[in-house]
């Protein structure tokens, strides 16, 4: 048979995110595959050159739209390192608080894609139900669902009330019930496995070799991760176990994140019920001396690692930026490669791919030249009374 | 016990290995090491590093210093990050390629040709990245030189003469 030769993306190969893939094929199967990038190239490192340091924050929180918080955190840590700020340690606590948090909202956002992905919807729907619980803390933590922008130089922005405690444990409380319902889904439906199991093979000396993040190397059995190994923020401080699972496959990574899940609980409890008192920020000079930093974070999909010179200016005189997905890639060509066509979309989700998501919808009324915003509540109302009009009660269900 | 043992371990590691050949070795902090190197000795000292358990190369950053362009190289044991710096002349930039000893570093290599303008000798041909495809040739965005207003005044005028 003669081999042919596909392009797969750059418009959404599997998640919603330009990447393309050229891949040789003998009959159903992947004999080399070959990945371009740089479709979504914005230019920020330059950009950060021309902003100030506070201007920036705001940059490094559009890097990525759900690891938005890494970004800002691993930036701000290496001005205030840069800038020998004491950073107070309720701030370092809400930080870590946040972190976790979004943790959480990826973790069960890529759970419901994958599910998506091995056709199993319901598990799309269930898990990406339950992230509202989460982006709901978010939000009354932070203002807002996606773009936190809790970080400012020297602490947060907000602080967090006693009431607010209450409300995120009863959230947890709920998230927790459900995701032992997921680990028992995974480790017990029959479907999952078949369609998980022994697809997107990433052996452990592979995975060391190209270099792989966070829970795509923790699932070939590899121990790394930064909050372990590199502590920062409040990790070296709280008990968790790092998670981690031999089978090397897709199936192995949907084991580490839905058990990961449940470490990121364990952690919220704990920095809620530690929160030390005092200020959440401390003031930082806009001019920054001259000094070289590097910090890195684990994200939810792995190692983020920024590198800051400043140059006694109020402008950094270069950032980079380099996102665990990037590190990730070189190792999904490996996953592909032997593999079958029909496994691509999943073993590229696998890693977990960033994308960007957002929920709220503003109408404009074009005859009356009014907006208006409806938030989860209205969209929910109008929908159920939609229904109600074509004859179907919810309601009575 | 003193403070900063493994790093001074590796310092010291690194310092009877090389001698001469590495400069401004550097416990800044608790588990960063930096250090200064020439390119030529540079797949030496990653070589070294690998053996000696830094087998994760996290990044690697390029640089402008007006008169030198360079990179760090950001080898990693997990725990410890060692950087090392290399510098090549803006004249005639060039750097030797590391995809030899970290296959992942392709695309950090990449980047350093299509942003900087740095020749890495060795990396295979491919698709440039990370810029576009339409993005003018011989322009490095990331060179100090290279202004964004002067960048988006071509786009208008590349524009306006389109249209007419």
């Amino acid at each position: 048979m003669s081999k042919i030769t596909i392009p797969l993306g750059p418009q959404h190969p599997a998640l919603k995110e330009p990447e393309n893939f050229m891949l040789v094929l003998e009959g159903e199967q992947i004999e080399n595959a070959t990945i371009n990038l740089g479709y979504n190239h914005r230019g920020m490192e330059k950009a950060a050159e021309e902003r100030t340091f506070l201007q920036n924050l705001y940059l490094i929180e559009r890097v990525c739209g759900i690891c938005s918080h890494s970004h800002t955190t691993c930036y701000v840590t290496n001005v205030e390192e840069a800038a020998k700020a004491e950073v107070p340690e309720r701030a370092l606590a809400i930080r870590t608080l946040i972190g976790e948090l979004e943790r959480v909202h990826s973790h069960l956002l890529w759970i419901g894609v994958a599910g998506y992905e091995m056709g199993f919807e319901t598990l799309f729907m269930y898990t990406w139900r339950d992230r509202e619980q989460v982006l709901d803390c978010l939000e009354m933590l932070s203002g807002n669902r996606v773009h936190y922008s809790i970080n400012t130089i020297g602490g947060v922005r907000r602080d967090v009330t006693a009431e607010q405690k209450v409300e995120v444990l009863k959230r947890i409380g709920n998230l927790e019930e459900r995701t032992q319902y997921y680990i028992k889904v995974a480790l017990e439906e029959p479907t999952i496995r078949a369609r998980t199991a022994n697809v997107g093979k990433l052996p452990y000396e592979v995975a060391i070799e190209r270099g792989a993040v966070g829970p795509t190397t923790r699932a070939s059995g590899v121990k790394r991760d930064v909050r372990k190994d590199d502590p920062y923020l409040l990790y070296d401080k709280l008990d968790f176990s790092l998670i981690t699972h031999d089978t090397c496959d897709v199936f192995g990574r949907l084991v580490v994140r839905a058990l990961e899940l449940v470490e990121s609980y364990k952690l919220i409890r704990q920095i809620l019920n530690y929160l030390p008192e005092g200020p959440i920020a401390v003031k930082v000079p806009p001019r920054i001396a001259p000094a070289e930093v590097l910090n890195r974070y684990e994200a939810p999909r792995g190692e983020d690692i920024h590198y800051l010179k400043t140059n006694g200016t109020d402008k950094p005189e270069r950032l980079k930026v380099r996102a665990p997905t990037l590190a990730n890639l070189q190792s999904v060509a490996y996953m592909l490669e032997g593999g079958w066509l029909a496994d691509v979309p999943l073993v590229i989700a696998a890693i977990d791919p960033c994308m960007s998501c957002t929920d709220r919808a503003i109408v404009y009324d074009r005859k009356t030249d009014k907006k208006q915003v409806y938030d989860w509540e209205d969209l929910r109302k109008l929908g159920i009374e939609a229904y109600k009009r074509k004859g179907v009660d919810f309601r009575k269900l | 016990m003193s403070e900063f043992e493994k790093e001074k371990e590796l310092k010291k590691l690194l310092e009877d290995k090389f001698g001469a050949d590495i400069t401004a070795v550097d416990v800044r902090r608790a588990r960063r090491v930096w250090l200064e190197a020439a390119p030529g000795k540079l797949i030496e000292i990653l070589e070294f590093l690998k053996t000696a358990g830094y087998d994760h190369l996290s990044t690697i950053t390029g640089f402008d210093e007006g008169e030198n362009l360079g990179a760090f190289y950001h080898a990693t044991d997990t725990h410890i990050i060692a950087t090392i710096k290399v510098k090549t002349p803006l004249a005639s930039p060039r750097l030797p390629t590391v995809t030899g000893i970290f296959p992942s570093a392709i695309s950090y290599e990449r980047e350093l040709e299509d942003l900087l303008g740095i020749e890495v000798a060795g990396l295979p041909p491919g698709r440039r990245y990370p810029l576009s495809d339409d993005f003018p040739k011989g322009q490095y965005p990331l060179r100090k030189s290279w202004k964004t207003a002067d960048f988006q005044a071509a786009v208008k005028a590349a524009k306006t003469t389109e249209a007419k």
